[in-house]
């Protein structure tokens, strides 16, 4: 379960993070949704650990084995012998090979891109108009039946994790709405509790 | 709405600037896109005509069998070179200047690239057959020749066009969520379809720079590899002139010179249509003129070292080239010279010229004119005395190979004047990225602007 805090600047919505991680919500529960990149720190921490690279080699190495193919293999299929010149030359293929190569890193980078943020999200999710006029989205994710989050490394466990986690959806989502009003959010959007 | 401090305009107000293309459309771009429909229409009824009548409609003709079409094909491509390097190596440099000047750049790859790459399919003289370079096996189970560099061109191209509308699209990612944001009717269909979800968390923004880097370091070396291999369809014949291992940077460098110049074209006509003075700024039109001014002396480099090399050695059937080249078409000559070196080369070496908007105009059409000739050049004198003088011939264009040149322009025009319309033409969340951070704050008794995020 999701709820959004729509905020005027940014110094509110910072104001509501800090508050929101001091009542016991985690790091990773909090995100931010703006329509410009804000530095890392300014409103959330984001430590991701993307894939993207990965399959840009994957994408890269499969592209140089199919330019391979497409350039010496074919070559092989129906040899055609000219002179004393071999079957495969190595220049045409290895250019063959580099472009197929790129071009499948590229299309792997934006595939690997796409995976790693998600998109395209096929379901409705929370979201603001506002947000591309400037305005700053809070969003939190509301985790149910007590599961054990972390807390950050500043804060004692004891704490935060069993005061917030062992509440209810209904009460976290209240406490959340309570602290995004007190940091002077303009409108929270929230998704019906199923 | 979160305007950031220190500044007077709303971010409402910037969006409203930055898309202000998008507005309905007036008479004058019915009008504009309606003449360069029907210059498209008058190229299309003359490769219609060239297509039933054959080849002969050209000038082509024993020995000059590469013409206006390849002089096209490869002006093209040198153009399309620079929009995706620019921005490419902006992006890589993190120069915050690069910021308005993204969009028009990358976009105008695409369309470069995309009518560089007709022109080989025009040449062909028996068009229909032109699957036969798509690689599938025909009926006795062969397969295209991949030693011949028409493959290589093929394979590039597409490449090509593929990695920059990609790059192109990256680029937009954000800016299409904000257009879909402020849209109505079918236009919000598309920008919702285009922005796939795109809310602009975190993670989606973490993820956005680490691939655009890297999506920018990958195409670099496609572009360069582009029109190396174009130079390859030169440099690998025996041919006197073209057989020369200077050709390949020649190009990149020639089609960096080209595309650089057409990037401020198009900069100083998106500046006026739609009023973005306020974002397109005399710094802009600086900078690019000293990366204009550092292309146009290696340019000139290149050419003295394969001239000075041609003319030190004096072997006879080169020289035979170059005198013929020097005599015949000696106006050409000297229009490139004087628009390619001596003219950016003088004028650009001073500030006032650089930031003076009709002269950068006048200078930027005047390259790429240059640039033209300099590809006709390259081409047709070679071709005309390169074997013994017996079947030395010469070339002149027919008004066909000029129609369809023209309707080339013109498409390339009608199709950046469409994608204007329907897409941001400014990166608006790079500009408004950088308005955030050089934002103003408070440091003792005054406000001084911080840049803000990683250098």
């Amino acid at each position: 379960m999701e709820i959004l805090g729509i905020f005027r600047n940014c110094e509110s919505a910072a104001k509501a993070v800090d508050d929101l991680v001091r009542a016991g919500f985690t790091e990773n529960q909090v995100d931010s949704l703006t329509s410009v990149p804000y530095p890392d720190g300014v409103l959330v921490r984001t430590e991701v650990s993307s894939r993207f690279r990965w399959i840009a080699l994957a994408g890269g190495l499969s592209g140089a084995v199919a330019g391979f193919a497409l350039a010496a293999g074919t070559a092989w299929l129906y040899p055609v012998q000219t002179g004393d010149k071999p079957i495969i030359t190595l220049y045409p293929t290895a250019i063959i090979c580099f472009e197929v190569a790129m071009l499948f890193a590229i299309i792997g980078t934006m595939v690997g891109m796409f995976l790693d943020m998600g998109l395209p999200a096929l379901g409705k999710r929370l979201y603001d108009p506002a947000i591309a006029e400037g305005c700053i989205g809070i969003s939190l994710t509301i985790r149910v039946g007590g599961e054990v989050v972390h807390c950050p490394t500043e804060t004692e466990s004891g704490e935060c994790i069993g005061a917030i986690a062992a509440l209810s959806a209904a009460e976290q989502k209240k406490r959340a709405e309570e602290i995004m009003q007190a940091a002077g959010v303009l409108r929270v959007i929230e998704e019906e509790l199923s | 709405m979160s305007d950031p401090p220190g500044t007077t305009k709303s971010v409402s107000q910037t969006n409203d600037e930055l898309l202000s293309s998008l507005r309905p459309p007036t008479l004058a771009w019915y009008l504009l896109a309606f003449f360069l429909g029907a210059v498209v229409a008058c190229g299309l009824a003359a490769f219609t005509w060239q297509m039933m009548n054959g080849m002969y409609v050209t000038g082509k003709n024993r020995p000059v069998m590469w013409g206006f079409y390849i002089t096209g094909f490869v002006f093209w491509v040198g153009l399309s070179h620079s929009g995706t390097m620019v921005s490419s190596i902006l992006r890589l440099s993190r120069a915050n200047w690069r910021r308005p000047i993204l969009r028009a750049a990358e976009a105008m790859t695409v369309f470069c690239i995309t009518v560089a790459g007709l022109f080989p399919l025009i040449h062909l003289g028996r068009n229909w057959t032109f699957f036969y370079m798509i690689p599938y096996p025909n009926q006795r189970g062969l397969w295209p020749n991949f030693r011949s560099p028409l493959l290589w061109d093929m394979t590039a191209i597409t490449s090509y066009i593929i990695g920059s509308s990609l790059f192109l699209y990256l680029g937009m990612l954000p800016d299409l969520a904000i257009a879909r944001d402020r849209s109505t009717g079918w236009r919000h269909k598309m920008y919702t379809f285009l922005a796939m979800g795109w809310r602009g968390s975190a993670r989606e923004w973490s993820v956005y720079h680490k691939a655009s880097t890297l999506m920018a370091a990958l195409i670099i070396p496609v572009a360069v590899s582009v029109h190396s291999i174009v130079a390859w369809d030169f440099a690998v014949t025996v041919v006197p002139g073209w057989h020369s291992t200077i050709f390949p940077p020649y190009f990149v460098i020639g089609a960096i010179l080209s595309g650089v110049a057409a990037v401020i074209t198009l900069m100083i006509i998106i500046r006026k249509i739609f009023h973005l003075e306020e974002y397109l700024t005399p710094l802009h039109f600086d900078n690019m003129g000293k990366l204009l001014l550092v292309i146009s002396l290696l340019w000139t480099y290149a050419y003295f070292v394969e001239v000075q090399i041609t003319w030190y050695a004096h072997e006879p059937i080169e020289w035979e080239v170059f005198s013929y080249l020097s005599s015949r078409y000696t106006p050409q000559l000297l229009i490139m010279l004087v628009g390619n070196s001596l003219l950016p080369i003088i004028f650009l070496c001073f500030r006032k010229m650089r930031r003076s908007i009709g002269v950068m105009l006048l200078l930027s059409l005047w390259v790429n004119v240059a640039m033209f000739i300099e590809r006709f050049l390259i081409i047709v004198p070679t071709l005309s005395h390169k074997n013994m003088p017996f079947a030395w011939g010469s070339y002149s264009p027919s008004l066909v190979e000029i129609l369809v040149n023209l309707a080339a322009l013109a498409g390339f025009a009608l199709l950046f004047t469409l994608f204007a319309k329907f897409f941001p033409i400014m990166a608006i969340s790079d500009v408004r990225e950088l308005e955030v951070r050089e934002a103003k704050v408070p440091m003792g008794r005054t406000r001084l602007p911080s840049i803000a995020g990683k250098e």
